[in-house]
């Protein structure tokens, strides 16, 4: 549905005619993130600072339109999927680092500030950004906290939230506020602290603070070959249960080492059945340590072709792989529809065998690249879009992973959101008092629902994903 | 039914929501009881009908060794879980002033931490799931037992802290830690200065406290060789583990927390009173003050802090007191939307009335 001429004007005025893009051929750039699934904006605002962000919100509340805020759309569950239409707010010309403070160690930003920006910038001062999404080189940190984005290196360090100290937000009634900020212990509801990861739906966000880490003097990493995911899920366990939390401890599969092999000719074992990537940063002396204790453990567990990186050139190169994994697998087909699920990290082997046999079944290829430390995986199912039909099957089988995650203890995300694409699965984890509590939350943040609408709360008026005799069981409640 | 006044000991969660939903019925005021450490938090209560203890719900529901994740009872003290989590070697990295005795339920409703937050971060940041109680009769869950998690909103966050505004804590999972390989403490009573020192040395300090006398008290944990390496470097004077406990048990009459932006901490704690006692966690920004002014003076210092940006809490004080200082200082900014959750989740203001800020 076009904006109505009235309200395109409203934003006009507040933003700048060249910032407001109304015409279908402009507004289809904006009509997608990184998942599967798109819905055209009616109109997109980019806006330059709080204020501009702040009126855009009156003006969608005054007319009620759905707002859903936007960075540089790398996400993966359709978070910035405008699917009630209204207003895409593109927050990308806010990007700034507005301030360093080396013996803080904070960062405070503008929410279109590319993650890997501020790592490379507070380097200047050994310092860096800990969360770090494999689209680092993109993704917003707006973003990121909205999300609540997680990374490699969150085994050791932590999610988004674990650093955001505070936020500049606006409300669904375009004021502004700050939630939070340097101090620990702030008096009264950790808003903060539920406004990262709400998805767009709460508040829009336009400046963060962040917490920075020291750059550790010295990291070691390893690449280790494993003849099956089973094995290399055994030593995964075996060097968490000596005691060890290494920085990172990433996990690929046969089909995705091939891809990145025949990519980056990183020297990663393509003979293998999965490989594990593991990471340790401290001083030397921690490094060394930890490294040979967990050598040591991995050859105990099937581990071998174990080689560690000798230069920094070495070590991007095998993060290169990893984080350029996704790329890589347009080797075997066009398209990749990446799933999200968190299980026990125990139950890695289980959920995996699971994952092959569904991939299996619906005769789609499957590769998995993931966060084996967390236990959160990334099955990545490979098609052809061209072939319109494999779309659903692709579905049902993607349906039938999370169903897996879900069965073994898991979570729909471990950390890129419900969004659209997994808010009618709710039900398999949370009661209906579980979802209650949700909406309340929902309804006093945003009370006439123009928040990025459709997020999160399954919509009983979406018909795609089809759950005929599956709702309404919910399995996390078993746990109590 | 349950009538005023009166103390519950329910048995079982949905027990304890079905007695809070009856007290909320007939608009009783409920004060849930965990194990009494931080009782005194807050502005004293304008009503107390019914005293809701949690302590019978005490089970470990389950500890997964391999997945290092652990769901509790509310009520379960925080020391019998820390015995459960040693038999296999782990840990929860919490040790809270006050102790022992305190409830998860408790600690977790407060946000009481202690020393070892420096290097673990706070039950903010290893909580991974709650079941709550609310004053409707309903039990409500988020999160989950995976120790990452973003699938829908972070109900952790809105109940961590709130101390039992919004509904009642009654169970909770969290990602436990490994014993670390090596955890040596040495202290000194070298000041700010040997703090300086500490929080720069090549690994940091998982606990680094002050005291106002000077003395200072630094925890390493981790990778042995790089333990031993940087313990040496400071030279300091070894110190016995039991030396952690004693600090544990710290708990003035009167007592405040201060919590500063942690670059402010050393310049606002320069402003106390002279001989005023403290300990001090520089490397987060909290001190801890054993208040022996009078209430006009607790103002005082309490405007410093927070013009630096930070805040004043009474933690305990006889009510008369804490009614003459009050026990949260300046509202926050976002008063009006923390009202309207208190509304969504008690909309009868049965749960603690007058403790909280909403």
């Amino acid at each position: 549905m076009p904006i109505h001429e009235v309200v395109a004007e409203e934003l006009r005025r507040a933003v700048g005619r060249e910032s407001v893009i109304v015409s279908p051929h402009d507004l289809r750039i904006f009509e997608r993130d990184g998942s599967i699934e798109g819905a055209m904006p009616d109109a997109v605002v980019l806006v330059s600072t709080t204020q501009e962000a702040s009126e855009v919100m009156k003006i969608a509340a005054r007319h009620r339109i759905p707002v859903v805020p936007r960075g540089a759309g790398t996400g993966l569950s359709g978070g910035a999927v405008t699917i009630r239409g209204g207003i895409a707010l593109q927050v990308t010309r806010m990007r700034r680092i507005l301030e360093i403070d080396p013996v803080a160690q904070t960062a405070l930003v503008e929410p279109g500030v590319v993650n890997q920006e501020l790592s490379l910038v507070a380097a200047q001062h050994g310092l860096f950004y800990a969360p770090d999404p494999s689209s680092q080189k993109a993704c917003t940190l707006g973003g990121n906290a909205a999300e609540n984005s997680g990374g490699p290196h969150c085994l050791y360090y932590g999610v988004t939230t674990n650093h955001v100290l505070g936020m500049e937000v606006v409300l669904a009634d375009g004021t502004v506020r700050w939630v939070s900020g340097d101090a620990p212990d702030r008096v009264g509801l950790d808003l903060c602290g539920l406004l990262v990861g709400s998805e767009g739906t709460l508040c829009a966000i336009t400046k963060i603070k962040v917490r920075l880490l020291r750059v550790p003097p010295s990291v070691a990493t390893l690449l280790a070959a494993f003849p099956s995911i089973e094995a290399a899920s055994q030593a995964v366990s075996a060097i968490i249960g000596h005691g060890i939390v290494p920085a990172a401890l990433e996990m690929m599969d046969n089909v995705t080492v091939g891809a990145v092999e025949a990519h980056y000719q990183a020297g990663y074992p393509t003979d293998a059945g999965a490989v594990l990537l593991v990471e340790v940063d401290g001083i030397a002396e921690s490094t060394r340590e930890l490294m040979a204790a967990i050598t040591d453990i991995l050859a105990h567990n099937q581990g071998y072709a174990m080689r560690e990186a000798q230069t920094p050139a070495e070590r991007e190169l095998l993060w290169a792989g990893r984080k350029g994994a996704i790329g890589a697998l347009g080797r075997i087909k066009p398209n990749y529809y990446l799933h999200d699920g968190v299980v026990p990290r125990s139950r890695l082997p289980q959920v995996l065998s699971a994952v092959g046999e569904i991939g299996e079944h619906y005769k789609l290829p499957v590769a998995n690249v993931f966060h084996a430390g967390d236990g959160n995986l990334h099955p990545n199912i490979l098609f052809d879009l061209r072939d319109r039909e494999v779309l659903h099957q692709v579905e049902a089988a993607g349906e039938e992973m999370l169903r897996a995650v879900v069965e073994l203890g898991g979570a729909l995300s471990g950390e890129h959101g419900i969004g659209l694409e997994k808010a009618a699965f709710m039900p398999w984890i949370f009661t209906d008092d579980d979802l209650n509590a949700m909406h309340r939350v929902k309804d006093v943040f945003d009370e006439q629902g123009i928040l990025n609408p459709g997020k999160i709360f399954p919509d009983p008026t979406r018909a795609r994903i089809h759950l005929a005799g599956r709702t309404g069981l919910a399995l996390e409640a078993r746990w109590w | 039914m349950v009538t005023a006044p009166s103390v519950e000991k329910p048995a079982s969660a949905e027990e304890l929501a079905r007695v809070l939903h009856e007290a909320a019925s007939s608009k009783l005021a409920v004060v849930p009881v965990g194990g009494r450490r931080a009782s005194k938090m807050g502005d004293p209560v304008e009503r107390c009908d019914v005293l809701l203890h949690t302590t019978r719900l005490d089970r470990v529901i389950e500890h997964s060794q391999a997945d290092m994740v652990v769901s509790v009872e509310a009520g379960i003290k925080l020391e019998s879980l820390q015995s459960e989590l040693a038999k296999a070697g782990q840990f929860l990295p919490l040790d809270p002033f006050n102790s022992p005795g305190h409830t998860i339920g408790g600690l977790l409703a407060t946000g009481w931490t202690g020393p070892l937050r420096l290097r673990f971060g706070s039950p903010r940041d290893y909580l991974i799931g709650i079941r709550v109680a609310l004053p409707d009769g309903r039990l409500a869950s988020g999160g989950g037992r995976v120790v990452k998690n973003v699938s829908g909103y972070d109900m952790m966050k809105l109940h961590y802290g709130a101390l039992g505004s919004l509904g009642v804590i009654v169970a909770a999972s969290f990602k436990v830690f490994p014993r670390p390989l090596r955890d040596v403490t040495v202290s000194s009573q070298g000041g700010w200065a040997d703090v300086d020192r500490a929080l720069s040395t090549p690994i940091a300090p998982s606990a680094l406290e002050l005291f106002s006398g000077g003395r200072v008290l630094a925890r390493y944990t981790g990778s042995p060789d790089a333990v031993n390496r940087v313990v040496s470097e400071l030279g300091w004077r070894p110190e016995d583990d039991t030396v952690w406990t004693e600090h544990g048990g710290r708990a003035p009459d009167r007592w405040a927390r201060v919590a500063v932006p942690r670059s402010e901490l050393r310049r606002v704690l320069g402003t106390f009173p002279s001989g005023a006692e403290w300990w001090a966690s520089p490397g987060i920004g909290i001190a801890h003050w054993s208040v022996a002014t009078d209430a006009s003076s607790v103002r005082e210092i309490r405007s410093t802090v927070e013009a630096a940006g930070g805040t004043l809490a009474l933690l305990a004080a006889p009510d008369d007191f804490t009614r003459e200082v009050g026990a949260w200082g300046a509202v926050p900014p976002t008063l009006d939307v923390q009202r309207r959750l208190k509304q969504a989740f008690d909309p009868g203001g049965v749960l603690n009335p007058g403790r909280f800020v909403v």
